[in-house]
């Protein structure tokens, strides 16, 4: 039996990574200073991974995290790739050692975005990075289904591993459901059902909501929860793994 | 080429028959050779209301069956010399038609007939595909109630998906929404859903709209299909409805409350 008080389920985020270049922490200090400078809100308790695949000496990981927390950042761990022997000495000091995803093919998108803020600081002992790990494979794969017509009453229409767009309306009692995203360009009367496969970035648009139930990851509403916008043109997301709606326009 | 036309709806009592009626009557009036097809196997009503019932001898299964002859079955109206009917079969049950069969028979009475008008029975299961499968163009009888509504969106799917056309992949049935049943005062009392809710729901084309009237029960008893009651608002309602099918452009009627002159309410009228 699961344990109804909670649940370990795995996700992936997008974190902050630090890279080291130098084990003088005198240096890291003092550029650390100049960063946070720049964007001191930004910056305040972002999650950070510290890397230590371009140290060439040896560093004192328990200073390294109490620098990073003097800036305000909260620490995650180390990572890099490092011999065996070097993660295991981090982990039995008592910090969690983090891996980054192996399909680097997602990742290409954010780091180019970083690449002229990584030249610009190239002399300096820190370079700050984006990095997505763990990034779900269906990510930027969807293409579109599209359906054209009203879908009437008792249809359903699946979009497997597609985005669905239907160019009419959803009547009561019809089902629409896609592994991405689902537009319809009409009114949503029936079900819609977005990220079936598990995608919480999945999205639902559509230009008047009369749904009966919309559903995102997992996470659904009834028609009960809609008042708000009902009869409206509407999109729904998570935030926070909360079904949210806002106004199209 | 005939035009196979379906009167169909999903609901059951909405007023299929009635209408089947009085469109295959309406018609033949404008001088069409039409025949009515009762798909209703098992609940024969077409006949009653068609006041004909004492007149079958051979039905639609018969012919079927190869029992009977197509000749032998057709019923020729007594009021209009254009119109026939062929009836269901009382004794018998849904399953006793079958595609193939029903196919031929419908080709063999387009050689003979301009309209082969079908009357679905209610419901989504094998009776109503075989009366919508060869239909040309249909007509969803729907109430102005959501229920009736739901009902005719889920046939208006199986049109677009279980019909002969569908599968072949030829043009789509040509949609019809016939409203039946309405009354301006409920709507206006925001009791029923209006002409516009329901076509905003269906989005298909009306067809016509006729009023809730006591005249409909009055034809239905006496077997005159209400079309023949010119005087009353139901009867000009679905003359409405045969110059819209003949392609004529025709205002609607009927869709507001009629307001009393002076004259009516100081005698009651």
């Amino acid at each position: 039996m699961a344990d109804a008080s909670i649940e370990f389920k795995g996700s992936s985020f997008t974190l902050s990574v630090l890279h080291l270049r130098t084990s003088n922490l005198a240096d890291i200090r003092a550029d650390l200073v100049k960063k946070v400078a720049q964007a001191p809100d930004f910056f305040y308790l972002v999650p950070l991974v510290v890397s230590i695949e371009k140290l060439e000496s040896s560093v004192d990981y328990q200073a390294v995290k109490t620098l990073i927390e003097e800036f305000n950042f909260v620490f995650v761990g180390f990572t890099g790739s490092v011999v065996k022997e070097q993660r295991k000495r981090i982990r039995e000091l008592g910090f969690s050692f983090v891996n980054t995803a192996k399909t680097n093919t997602a990742i290409t998108n954010t780091t180019k975005i970083n690449t002229s803020e990584k030249t610009a600081t190239a002399d300096k002992s820190v370079v700050t990075e984006t990095k997505t790990i763990a990034v779900p494979p269906q990510c930027n794969l969807y293409t579109d289904k599209v359906h054209r017509g009203q879908i009437r009453s008792g249809q359903q229409i699946y979009a497997k591993d597609q985005n669905l767009v239907v160019i009419g309306s959803v009547s009561a009692g019809a089902e629409v459901i896609a592994d991405g995203n689902i537009h319809v360009y009409g009114s949503l009367r029936g079900r819609a059902i977005a990220g079936a496969k598990g995608h919480h970035k999945a999205q639902i648009y559509c230009q008047n909501l009369e749904a009966e139930l919309v559903s995102i990851n997992g996470n659904y509403w009834l028609s009960e929860s809609m008042e708000q916008n009902w009869g409206s043109p509407v999109y729904f997301h998570l935030t926070d793994s909360e079904l949210t709606s806002s106004k199209l326009i | 080429m005939a035009r196979i036309i379906v009167v169909t709806s999903g609901k059951g009592g909405v007023g299929k028959t009635t209408s089947s009626a009085a469109i295959g009557l309406g018609l033949a009036l404008k001088g069409h050779k039409v025949v009515l097809i009762d798909f209703d196997i098992g609940l024969r009503n077409l006949d009653l209301i068609m006041g004909c019932e004492r007149r079958v001898v051979y039905d639609f299964v018969n012919v079927i069956n190869g029992e009977a002859t197509l000749n032998q079955a057709l019923i020729k109206d007594k009021r209009v010399s254009s119109l026939s009917i062929l009836p269901a079969s009382q004794t018998r049950d849904k399953d006793a038609l079958n595609k193939e069969n029903v196919g031929k028979v419908l080709e063999e009475l387009g050689q003979s007939f301009d309209f082969i008008v079908c009357d679905s029975p209610a419901g989504i299961e094998a009776g109503a595909m075989m009366a919508l499968y060869y239909a040309d163009e249909a007509i969803v009888t729907t109430n102005p109630e959501v229920s009736s509504v739901r009902d005719s969106d889920r046939i208006l799917g199986m049109l677009a998906s279980r019909s002969r056309r569908a599968e072949l992949g030829l043009e789509p049935i040509k949609e019809h929404l016939l409203l039946t049943r309405y009354s301006p005062k409920r709507v206006e009392e925001g009791e029923m859903l209006s002409v516009e809710d329901v076509e905003d729901i269906l989005s298909i084309p009306l067809i016509g709209v006729i009023p809730e009237s006591q005249a409909v029960l009055k034809a239905s008893n006496a077997g005159e299909p209400v079309i023949l009651d010119t005087e009353s608002d139901a009867g000009q309602a679905y003359q409405d409805v045969i110059e819209r099918l003949l392609g004529e452009t025709v205002a609607f009627r009927f869709l507001n409350v009629e307001k009393k002159s002076i004259l009516s309410r100081l005698f009651g009228g």
